[in-house]
């Protein structure tokens, strides 16, 4: 190959810049300017780790983070189960039902995320839907869900559920039939074909979807806004209480590089099972 | 091969829900013998096959192993085991665990297991390949392992769907020959399934020639080579040259055809071209019935010179009335 001249190194920078700047104005500058910003203290007098320390002892931020992880636990844990088993029924089962909700059942991907949280809303706040059936039976029905971590994980749920479907299904849509055959055809039972064959044949795509809907889910702010408590509230709220009610940007700075740290944690777990390809995988 | 009836499929039919499908299915299997069903693609072969090994349900009628009935049984539950054209290894396991499988299942003792397997992997010339991944052999590879497998689990029936096609010609019939050589040895029953008429020629103690979900006949290779009873079977297996008449149609194989110089044949013709296959050649004449092939030996072939003017007779040929060709 022909040695660059300086004047296509020129031509080759000149077409970068636009981009790089771009991104450097609006993606790396705001990060590191954040990250800087966590580390101030208090009394202006340099660098210190005091908001960190807040977020990790004060009883209110704890509390607000380990409600965080428990929705989030039991939304990646009820929807991954709820779609492995959707999923399950998707590819096992040859009707018209299935079919039907084959078809249907991404479309609540489609409906903006607001608009469904309302949606919601109408039917499970206690006067509600829900409460207007059962007092037609004479009965008066009140759901709970608004306003606590309830309302908020089957809002969760409702969301997540098409997605990690979607992921499975492409997954279990790939084990060829042959396998599943060849495996009973030797004598497997139905629980054996799912632990030894189908199972071990999706983990891997089992675990990208967990590791989506894990860093989607801390970083949620619509869904606990519109119907979560007043306290304890998640991560996402409470960042924005921080910043936009008490201006206090060090505070939110610290608790934004937190949620960062907390969805790296599962963005490793997916890079990793990304990467490790077991033998049997290399094509 | 023993006169023991191994496998019986009584009046079995299986249609899908459009209909197609396989109807009154007859047929009883020897011990020890192979049998191959074969067919173009679609008429129904992978059908009967499925509904042995217990992947389908069939409508109505009974498959028997061994006189008992198996029908109803799921394929976890049957004494058969079957081969697929392909994916049929566990890609997630290596050979030895694919082979393990059934094995532990079956709850054999690890060192047995250990003795089984190695012994199967020596039958099959595959010692040494214990630990690799079913994506790391050659497709040849997979289907001897795949073959093995279902061995080892000494089924009373082995199922073979189509286990070479996906294979280049030379494996193919290699692989041909050793599944002969094992299924002899081990005096397994065997139902085959191709597409491929050489391959049912050279493998099968008898051949079920199927077209559009049944049973057009039921012989040894020579029986449906020599003696097609119909003319879908004629021209199913082998070359032959088919002469319209009237009222019947005459079948005719290259090698029973005469070719002389002058009139003495009853059917005039020209050479119209002599094509070199080897130790005989093929040769084509133009005459009022269309293009007949005749196959002579290689001596005889620059006898003939494209335009000349022959006559042909034949030696041996097949007469089939008109009216059953409709099918
Ligand atoms: N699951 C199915 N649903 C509907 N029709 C089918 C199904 N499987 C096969 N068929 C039809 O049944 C006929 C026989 O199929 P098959 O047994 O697979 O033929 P072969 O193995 O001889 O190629 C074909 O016409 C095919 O289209
Ligand atoms: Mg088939």
């Amino acid at each position: 190959m022909e040695k660059r001249t300086w004047k296509t190194n020129l031509f080759i920078a000149a077409m970068i810049a636009p981009s790089l700047i771009l991104t450097m104005g609006i993606i790396i500058y705001p990060i590191i300017n954040t990250i800087v910003t966590s580390f101030r203290s208090s009394d202006g007098s340099g660098f210190s780790l005091e908001y960190y320390k807040f977020i990790f002892t004060d009883k209110i931020a704890v509390n607000n983070i380990t409600y965080t992880m428990g929705i989030v636990i039991v939304t990646v844990m009820g929807s991954i189960v709820i779609s492995y088993l959707l999923a399950l029924y998707l590819r096992f089962t040859d009707s018209k039902i299935s079919k039907f909700i084959g078809t249907m059942y991404l479309l609540p991907r489609f409906i903006p995320q607001l608009v469904a949280v309302y949606a919601m809303i109408t039917v499970i706040r206690d006067t509600g839907l829900l409460n207007r059936i059962s007092r037609l039976f004479g009965k008066d029905f009140r759901p709970g869900l608004m306003y606590n971590a309830k309302g908020i994980t089957l809002m969760n749920l409702w969301f997540n559920i098409p997605f990690a479907t979607m992921i499975i299904v492409a997954s279990l849509s790939a084990i060829p039939d042959s396998v599943i055959e060849s495996a009973r055809d030797v004598g497997a039972k139905k629980l054996n074909v799912f632990f030894k064959m189908i199972l071990p044949l999706s983990f891997k795509d089992v675990m990208i979807a967990m590791t989506f809907v894990f860093m989607s889910n801390v970083s949620a702010f619509t869904t606990p806004y519109v119907i979560g408590g007043n306290n304890p509230i998640m991560l996402g709220v409470y960042l924005r209480k921080q910043f936009s009610e008490y201006a206090n940007y060090e505070l939110a700075a610290a608790l934004s590089v937190v949620m960062f740290l907390f969805s790296s944690v599962s963005a490793v777990i997916y890079i990793y099972t990304n990467l490790k390809e077991k033998e049997w995988e290399k094509v | 091969m023993g006169e023991k009836i191994k496998l019986e499929i009584r009046n079995m039919t299986k249609l899908y829900k459009n209909n197609d499908g396989v109807r009154n299915i007859n047929l009883k299997v020897k011990e020890g013998e192979l049998i191959t069903l074969l067919g173009p693609s679609g008429c129904g072969k992978t059908t009967i096959l499925r509904t042995i090994g217990g992947f389908l349900k069939c409508d109505s009628g009974s498959i028997l192993i061994d006189r008992k009935p198996i029908e109803h049984l799921p394929p976890e539950k049957r004494p058969t085991s079957i081969v697929f054209q392909n994916y049929n290894l566990w890609p997630h396991m290596t050979v030895y665990e694919n082979m393990a499988f059934g094995l532990k299942l079956r709850k054999i003792p690890k060192a047995e297991r250990h003795r089984q397997i190695m012994e199967m992997l020596d039958l099959v010339k595959m010692t040494g390949m214990e630990k690799k991944y079913p994506n790391q052999m050659s497709g040849g590879q997979q289907q001897r392992i795949a073959i093995a497998r279902s061995l080892l689990l000494k089924p009373e029936v082995l199922l073979l769907d189509e286990p070479f096609s996906a294979l280049d010609a030379k494996i193919r019939s290699q692989m041909r020959e050793e599944l002969r050589k094992f299924q002899i040895d081990l005096n397994i029953t065997v139902v085959f399934v191709t597409h491929d008429q050489e391959e049912a020629m050279a493998l099968s103690d008898r051949i079920v020639v199927m077209n559009k979900g049944t049973f057009e006949q039921i012989g040894t290779p020579a029986d449906v080579y020599n003696n097609p009873v119909n003319k879908y079977v004629a021209g199913f297996i082998g070359d032959m040259n088919f002469i319209e008449l009237a009222d019947k149609t005459i079948a005719v194989r290259p090698e029973n055809v005469l070719i002389h110089r002058g009139t003495r044949g009853g059917i005039k013709g020209k050479i119209r071209a002599t094509m070199v296959l080897g130790h005989y050649s093929e040769v084509t004449v133009d005459t009022k019935h269309g293009i007949i092939k005749a196959f002579v030996s290689c001596e005889n072939s620059n006898i003939f010179h494209p335009g000349e003017s022959v006559s042909l007779s034949f030696t041996k040929f097949h007469e089939y009335d008109k009216k059953d060709l409709a099918s």
